[in-house]
């Protein structure tokens, strides 16, 4: 068993499964059997994936699953080391040292914290006295720090989303924090994890992720669902919209797949497309899906204006076709 | 048939060596399998067991791919991974009827152990990475009966679709072709818009240029951004927020493939004027004409601007000849390793259609793609809407390609720099995601507001294939 993954001793993969059926998140195999592997392994789960696939829903339904707290750290061009694991409370610092309640000694505190100093630094030769202005107290706390801190029976979900975002010099300060499960605060010591967290790391592959952060990570890309997986996705998410119509809105989705279009169009906009025909049918109206409404909310599914210039008569009639094909599947 | 006793080291030792073959194979095929995989792999396996092949599949794909486009080349791999697991471990075992190599549900409901045990050993994994495969073991020895596809586009893909035969004109395609003199009449066919030369400079625009941007890499301090930022902290500068110079100038090496097939498949005199607008625009720009041999041309832009034809007349520059793509890189290595860097972006024009020595072509463009800030392949084959990367140089040169493009008139170098400026060259662009209406062949109601290249690319395509 690795370092951290004895809160997962038992886990089986039918409990994994029943934790996604409970979540209604259509898993396939491939993907149970990487989750599968993270836990047991206690390695980090580098998802990948296009855009709207259920990449982040699934940091969010292994925390709601297991009960535990999800820590979500978003990615951006620009993302900084600070803003992802603990900033100083600068404002706090300069009013205790004013005020001569801290002062700028090196800190550290109890807890998982090594390589610190104590907390209370006796009066010093300025006259300054009180606790380090380098201690928790004067720490905010950002994702990482969370994810690594975190107390309770079971360790949270830490949710690195869309890493593909970040700066090779970001992937490269993660290195550290996912090798080793600690973290190194310069003034005031290393923090290291008492339970390895539940790591999923998603990318929409914008860019190339270095090999150093790949050979840390189990992988698992999550391919757009066959036209059954989806439409279970849809009658589980959407159930107030019609079975049929469902099987027409999966079999469309599935025929603009097939298209080279710029942005393909992901589960999550499935879903959107699914609830704008639900609410444009409040009627509870399951006659088949027109070219003229598949039109009027195309704009849910299709976001690129280039893509929407392509749908034009012709494509129209086959996305009727295959809307005709679906329902018949159904229905059959 | 089974023995007395189970042999659970050599089972072990089976498996062992079946994966490192496994993440061997993988690399070879041109996965990129990380150096750790295997000792993951096996942990991997101690987890799931060895009896249930889509788990056993899983196991390994988390562990051993690193990238969506590796795993077509796993999924062919697999199978014969299978095969030889599974009768290694037949001959090897003699475990009891019914019962299964290294199920672990069944073993823990049984109380046994059996090669996961073996496998779990703490010293397993560093065997993993470090056991070798026998001497005279054959690596392409599948124990029979299986066929795995090989992973090279230009083995696997169907030729492709003949073009009725209405097309009276075809290219002439050359290995080995004489050159010609360059003709000082070599111009007219479409007229070079300025314009759309520029944004394609821009899109692929290395060097820094005058405007400043803010930039975590930056060398310089935005003492303006500091004094705001400052605002919030009580006017101390924490940080030192950085700036550097907007990438809006242009390096670029230019390789421009002369033979016959290419000289059919553009418009000549557009070729020209291209070269000649990016000699002149460019920070850097260096021309390299081949075909069976390479030699540079850009003093010859350099020195008449407006009139290239005449110019490389005037030089005595031939083209025309046949096409060794992979020894005229070998050449430009060899006599100007400086003209590609990594603040150069490499620009070839070719049809890719080569009949050189397949390897020099791979480690031609494998240097280049390991010098360059980018290669962008500009294809004339490729205006054609049918087009397919499937001839044995293009597929060959594909891998290590950034980008590759239609180039036939205008139109094609706007959505080079439509697609290049908005996802850069290394994000979803080339000529399958350029949307615009191309006719097929043979439609004479034009395509898209492209030029003549379109019907002479398709053409061309027909008859090299």
């Amino acid at each position: 068993m690795s370092e951290g993954a004895e809160a997962f001793a038992d886990l089986t993969e039918a409990d994994l499964r029943a934790v996604f059926e409970g979540a209604d998140y259509v898993a396939d195999e491939e993907l149970v059997t990487a989750v599968y592997l993270s836990l047991k392994l206690g390695k980090p789960l580098l998802v990948e994936g296009e855009p709207g696939s259920g990449k982040t829903e699934l940091g969010k339904v292994l925390a709601e699953g297991f009960e535990t707290d999800l820590v979500r750290l978003q990615c951006y061009e620009g993302l900084a080391a600070e803003h992802t694991l603990y900033e100083w409370n600068y404002t706090k610092q300069m009013l205790a040292v004013q005020s001569g309640e801290g002062n700028v000694e090196g800190g550290g505190s109890g807890g998982n914290v090594e390589g610190g100093e104590s907390d209370v630094v006796e009066s010093q030769g300025d006259g300054s006295s009180g606790e380090s202005v380098f201690s928790e107290e004067y720490i905010f706390e950002r994702p990482l720090l969370q994810a690594l801190t975190h107390e309770g029976p079971t360790p949270p979900v830490l949710l690195i989303d869309e890493v593909d975002r970040a700066d090779e010099e970001f992937e490269a300060f993660l290195l550290e924090v996912l090798s080793d499960f600690q973290a190194s605060i310069p003034e005031y010591g290393t923090v290291s994890a008492d339970q390895r967290p539940v790591v999923v790391i998603t990318s929409n592959r914008t860019r190339g992720l270095s090999d150093a952060l790949k050979r840390r990570c189990l992988y698992c890309y999550v391919e757009p669902p066959e036209f059954e997986a989806e439409l279970e996705i849809v009658r589980r998410k959407v159930p107030e919209l019609d079975a049929t119509v469902a099987a027409e809105v999966c079999g469309i989705v599935q025929e603009l797949r097939e298209e080279a279009f710029l942005k393909q169009p992901g589960v999550a906009e499935t879903l959107d497309w699914a609830r704008a025909v639900a609410t444009l049918r409040s009627n509870g109206d399951d006659s088949d899906l027109t070219a003229e409404e598949i039109q009027r909310s195309v704009g849910t599914l299709v976001k690129e204006a280039e893509d929407v210039q392509r749908i034009d008569a012709q494509l129209l009639e086959r996305l009727e076709a295959a809307a005709r094909d679906a329902r018949e599947a159904v229905e059959s | 048939m089974p023995t007395d006793t189970p042999d659970f080291g050599a089972a072990r030792d089976h498996v062992l060596r079946e994966v490192v073959r496994f993440a061997r194979k993988l690399r070879l095929a041109g996965a990129t399998v990380p150096a750790n995989a295997g000792l993951s792999a096996t942990e991997a396996l101690v987890e799931v067991g060895l009896s249930d092949r889509a788990r056993v599949r899983g196991a390994l794909h988390a562990t051993l791919v690193t990238s969506a486009r590796d795993s077509e080349t796993f999924d062919e791999l697999f199978p014969e991974f299978w095969y030889r697991l599974r009768t290694g471990l037949e001959a090897t075992a003699s475990v009891a009827d019914g019962e299964q190599w290294g199920d672990r549900g069944a073993d823990e409901r049984d109380g046994n152990t059996d090669v996961d045990g073996a496998l779990s050993d703490p010293s397993a994994g560093d065997s993993a990475d470090s056991t070798e495969l026998r001497d005279g073991e054959s690596e392409d020895d599948p124990e029979g009966e299986l066929e795995v596809r090989s992973r090279r586009i230009a083995d696997t893909a169907a030729p492709p679709e003949d073009i009725d035969g209405d097309d009276e004109r075809s290219s002439t395609f050359s290995a080995v072709g004489e050159s010609t003199a360059i003709d000082e009449e070599t111009t007219g066919g479409d007229r070079l818009d300025e314009n759309a030369v520029r944004r394609f400079e821009g899109a692929l625009a290395t060097l820094a240029g005058r405007r400043w941007s803010r930039s975590r890499e930056g060398v310089a301090v935005d003492v303006r951004g500091a004094l705001r930022e400052s605002l919030a902290t009580g006017g101390v500068a924490v940080t030192l927020p950085a700036r550097e110079r907007e990438r809006s100038a242009f390096s670029a090496c230019v390789l421009v493939d002369v033979s016959q097939s290419v000289l059919d498949a553009v418009d000549r005199g557009f070729l020209l004027s291209v070269l000649d607008a990016l000699v002149a625009d460019g920070r850097s720009v260096r021309v390299f004409f081949f075909d069976t041999d390479i030699r540079e041309v850009t003093d010859v832009f350099a020195r008449q601007r407006g009139d290239p034809a005449a110019a490389l007349e005037r030089s005595e520059v031939t083209w025309g000849g046949g096409t060794q793509i992979g020894a005229s890189l070998a050449t430009l290595r060899q006599r100007w390793p400086h003209a590609v860097d990594r603040q150069t972006a490499t620009v070839v024009i070719s049809d890719g259609l080569d009949v050189g020595e397949l390897d020099d072509l791979e480690s031609g463009m494998a240097w280049l793609a390991r010098r360059s800030g980018a290669v962008v392949w500009l294809n004339p084959l490729a205006a054609s809407p049918r087009y397919e990367p499937t001839c044995r140089g293009m597929a060959a040169a594909l891998p290590y390609v950034d980008a590759l493009f239609a180039f036939g008139g205008n139109d094609d170098l706007r959505d080079v720099a439509r697609q290049i400026g908005r996802y850069g060259p290394g994000g979803p662009v080339g000529y399958e995601h350029d949307f615009r209406d191309r006719s097929p062949v043979g439609d004479e109601s034009g395509a898209g507001g492209n030029d003549t290249g379109n019907d002479r690319a398709g053409r061309t395509e027909a008859t090299q294939s």
